[in-house]
């Protein structure tokens, strides 16, 4: 999280807003946000009729808008939202406009220091990405953008795009490939029937997608280059954390999921299913959520499935910050659990947000729901008080405190507590 | 075996005769034995040896019944002339053979289950057109407009070709226009930790954006907390399930759960639409691995019952004069949603006036299973061939036919205006829109 040694780790406690007395203020107050330093909360607001704001801690906006939408903070704690005026969008950011106005704007990405902000952008039906108020100058008029993706450093934006019009019940002209991957605003060289799951590396050099050439041909695509090996099925890839050469994919081969890294597999045992591998920090471990058999689900690790299986589903794993341990959340007979290398952690909830390690492993912290309140869990059991709304807990980078923003009987806290203490 | 004699007009469908004329039998042989061996195994086994060839699954099928009894509709002869053959001849057959399965299997087959029902030993007959359907899409032999479809599901996760900006546009439209009815109605869109989310098929967003403002208003009413995505994910149609394409199935399917899951909610409510919910519920989840949903998905059905039953929605003034009701077969006879479909239509009809047959044995809408995606070159084969159900709609003198269901919802208007019935053809929250109180603090205020 960027700049997290700078947030303020020594107050314990502090109040920060009533966002309760905003139901009183305004005629609408929608789900509130937290800034990433816990410092700011805020509500899109509605003030009258076709007038919207952004209540933000004690105060609003300064400048109403006809509507606002998506409001996020940036990592670095900007609010930013779409706003319409005139009926024309565009970005705000605390509360400033972008000077160019958009038939269309949505799904914002942030760099990993929130310096970067992008887009997707739609102006005279000719779609782009738009990176802090700079449109790609794209050769290609894109007719449609599915999805985008920015690096960590904000330097390299990629987006799944349609290059090619397509005429209703043209299925040569799909067939033969209306998709491609867009790098910095320049499209890949050649187009395909359907592009999936496209990541970046984290050091922005390396772009992979899936693609699928008919129905049952999927493979990988790496800057362009496709893997030898076509398979049935494929799920989305991801890199290896230290080498952005490394990537690794579930395929699907006669009816059984392997894990494959570069067109080879290398799980030797197949699954009903298979997905959200995922690396350790150092990347000398990978887990997977896997169903060794039908509906039993459960994490593999380095290709060995835990022995405890779950008969709902298990979502993707976490690795401690020192790679030994996985924690997951399963869903079992209807109650949600925390799984921690096989074990379940605690009692079983209504929901739980993904796990957060304690510095050792030892430790793992989560955002549970029951019977319509939030708490935090520590291994599972809930310790402190319950929550109206509640945000994941945040590890101080030394390892010693925890950050747990809040609303309690109306009002925002942030509280920092020792982890021995919670 | 012989082939039975099958009289049709020449139907032209531009994909299915391009593939017919660059299909090997190579090829065909290949992925006939693929699917057999590899994604098949004892239970077609168990049926194809099962069956004693009666023909009872006949009287069960509307395209036999609507077309004189013609038995070259029945659904014996549907698996005879195709999958029977297949196996007969270990994959050796051409590709005017494949053809023909395709006409069969995707075009004159509903998949609606009526004929296991009556079948002596519940052979499930539609298991077996599908794996006819399966083979097809392995080979490209898919009707043009389904496999369009198809694409657009591929390409987009959407039924439509919706581009995520229009989908988000039309959601914020719909929200303003909801706010006529209920000026404090919201459409809250990405609400992580909502009770519900609210998923659809890609024809509202298209074609029926009014049913997204009936639901916006609905929940207002209801008090519920919800939310409706506004990423891909939101549609939960399926075609891919129907035309074969499993592959794709599935990856559409995911992408539902997981937008469930990303926004944490408790449930899935599905607008009406009675193969999404067979996509959502069964044949998405078996092929991901899952029992069932991860996330509980409710129809609309359940969900209106629901509602209405608790007192949540009250209804004000009933619609006057007699209204029937089409049974959308995945939600009925595969779901058992029958009586509850009954309480709500007793719930805001004056005159209710019921099918015959109704609930499990009521007959399918025929456009369902994908056969009204096969567009405008089958259409006059299918509404021709709904001609039973036409008769039964007439019989209850009914001004109105509700649908719960988007495939019935068209099919049944093309009944309507094929057989000259003069029925309007609505969904249910189009009736209680009409029907239900909205409390005085929620009206709009008097200038």
């Amino acid at each position: 999280m960027f700049n997290i040694e700078n947030w303020d780790w020594e107050s314990k406690e502090k109040m920060l807003a009533e966002p309760a007395k905003w139901k009183d203020q305004f005629e609408d107050v929608w789900e509130p946000y937290i800034s990433p330093d816990g410092e700011k909360i805020a509500s899109i607001v509605k003030i009258g009729e076709g007038e919207f704001n952004i209540a933000i801690n004690e105060g609003t906006w300064e400048e109403p808008f006809e509507k606002i939408w998506y409001s996020r903070f940036s990592p670095d704690g900007r609010l930013t939202a779409f706003i319409t005026k005139d009926m024309e969008w565009t970005m705000a950011v605390d509360g400033k406009t972008w000077e160019q106005m958009y038939e269309y704007i949505w799904d914002t990405k942030f760099s990993a220091d929130g310096k970067i902000i992008a887009a997707t952008t739609k102006v005279d039906s000719v779609y782009s990405i738009t990176i802090n108020e700079k449109t790609w100058e794209c050769p290609t008029k894109l007719q449609s953008i599915a999805s985008h993706v920015i690096s960590p450093d904000g330097k390299t934006s990629v987006a799944i795009a349609q290059t090619v019009p397509l005429a209703e019940g043209d299925v040569n002209a799909f067939t033969k490939g209306a998709w491609s991957v867009i790098v910095n605003g320049k499209p890949w060289n050649d187009n395909y029937a359907d592009i999936y799951g496209l990541a970046i590396s984290d050091d922005g050099k390396n772009v992979v997608a899936e693609y699928r050439n008919s129905i049952c041909e999927y493979g990988i695509l790496v800057n362009e280059k496709p893997w030898n090996e076509k398979f049935g099925c494929t799920w989305e890839p991801v890199f290896h954390p230290k080498n952005s050469d490394e990537i690794t994919a579930p395929v699907r081969q006669a009816g059984q999921w392997f894990l494959a890294t570069n067109g080879r597999i290398v799980w030797d045992k197949g699954f009903i299913n298979l997905m959200h591998q995922t690396y350790s920090p150092d990347g000398n471990n990978i887990a997977a959520a896997v169903a060794p058999s039908f509906a039993k689900w459960t994490i593999a690790v380095n290709g060995q499935p835990w022995s405890k299986t779950f008969n709902e589903c298990i979502l993707k794993p976490y690795f401690s910050p020192d790679g030994r341990k996985v924690a997951a959340i399963a869903k079992d007979s209807g109650k949600w659990l925390l799984v921690v290398d096989g074990t379940v952690l605690g009692e079983g909830y209504d929901n739980i947000w993904p796990p957060v390690f304690g510095p050792n492993g030892d430790m793992v912290i989560c955002k549970v729901e029951k019977n319509g309140k939030y708490a935090i869990a520590v291994n599972g059991k809930i310790r402190g008080n319950d929550y109206e709304a509640l945000w994941n807990p945040v590890v101080s980078p030394d390892g010693t405190k925890v950050m747990i923003c809040g609303v309690e009987d109306g009002k925002y806290y942030r509280k920092v507590v020792l982890l021995s203490d919670i | 075996m012989k082939p039975t004699i099958a009289i049709r007009e020449p139907v032209v469908d531009d994909l299915m005769d391009q593939t017919e004329k660059i299909l090997t039998e190579e090829q065909i042989e290949k992925v006939i034995n693929e699917v057999i061996d590899q994604e098949t195994g004892v239970r077609l086994q168990t049926y194809v040896n099962t069956c004693i060839h009666c023909g009872l699954c006949s009287e069960a099928c509307h395209w036999f019944l609507s077309n004189d009894r013609d038995v070259s509709f029945a659904p014996v002869t549907k698996v005879k002339d195709t999958i029977w053959v297949m196996l007969e001849k270990k994959g050796k057959v051409d590709a005017a053979f494949i053809k023909r399965c395709s006409q069969i299997a995707h075009t004159e087959c509903n998949v609606c289950r009526r004929c296991g029902m009556y079948c002596p030993f519940g052979i499930d007959i539609a298991y077996m057109m599908l794996v006819v359907r399966r083979i097809c899409a392995k080979l490209e032999m898919v009707p043009l407009y389904l496999q369009d479809t198809v694409n657009s599901h591929a390409a987009t996760m959407n039924q439509m070709w919706v581009k995520p900006d229009e989908w988000i546009d039309t959601l914020q439209w719909q929200e303003e226009e909801a706010q006529g009815y209920v000026p404090s109605a919201r459409l809250p869109l990405e609400k992580e930790g909502a009770e519900i989310m609210y998923s659809v098929i890609g024809p509202e967003p298209k074609f029926l954006a009014q049913l997204l403002g009936n639901i916006t208003v609905i929940m207002k009413v209801a008090g519920l907390d919800w939310t409706m995505p506004a990423t891909a994910g939101w549609d939960n149609s399926n075609m891919a399930m129907y035309s074969g394409d499993f592959e794709v199935m599935a990856r559409v399917e995911r992408l539902h759960h997981e937008t469930a899951q990303r926004l944490k909610v408790k449930k899935i409510v599905m607008g009406e639409c009675g193969h999404a919910f067979r996509g959502g519920e069964y044949d998405g989840p078996t092929w991901l691995g899952w029992m069932s949903p991860p996330i509980p998905i409710v129809h609309a059905v359940a969900f209106y019952y629901d509602l209405i039953k608790s007192g949540r929605i009250k209804i004000a003034k009933k619609v006057e004069g007699p209204v029937t009701v089409q049974y959308p077969c995945n939600i009925i006879r595969n779901a058992g949603l029958g009586s509850k479909l009954q309480y709500i239509m007793n719930a805001v009809c004056e005159d209710f006036v019921d099918l015959i047959p109704n609930d499990r044995h009521a007959y399918c809408c025929n456009a369902g299973g994908d056969t009204i995606n096969c567009g405008p070159p089958w259409k006059k084969i299918r509404v021709q061939s709904a001609k039973i159900q036409s008769e039964n709609f007439k019989r209850t003198g009914a001004h109105t036919i509700v649908t719960p269901c988007h495939n019935c919802h068209s099919g049944v208007e093309d009944i309507v205006d094929g057989y000259k019935l003069g029925m309007h053809v609505k969904f249910f929250s189009e009736l209680l829109i009409e029907a239900m109180e909205i409390p005085e603090h929620l009206k709009p205020k008097e200038e």
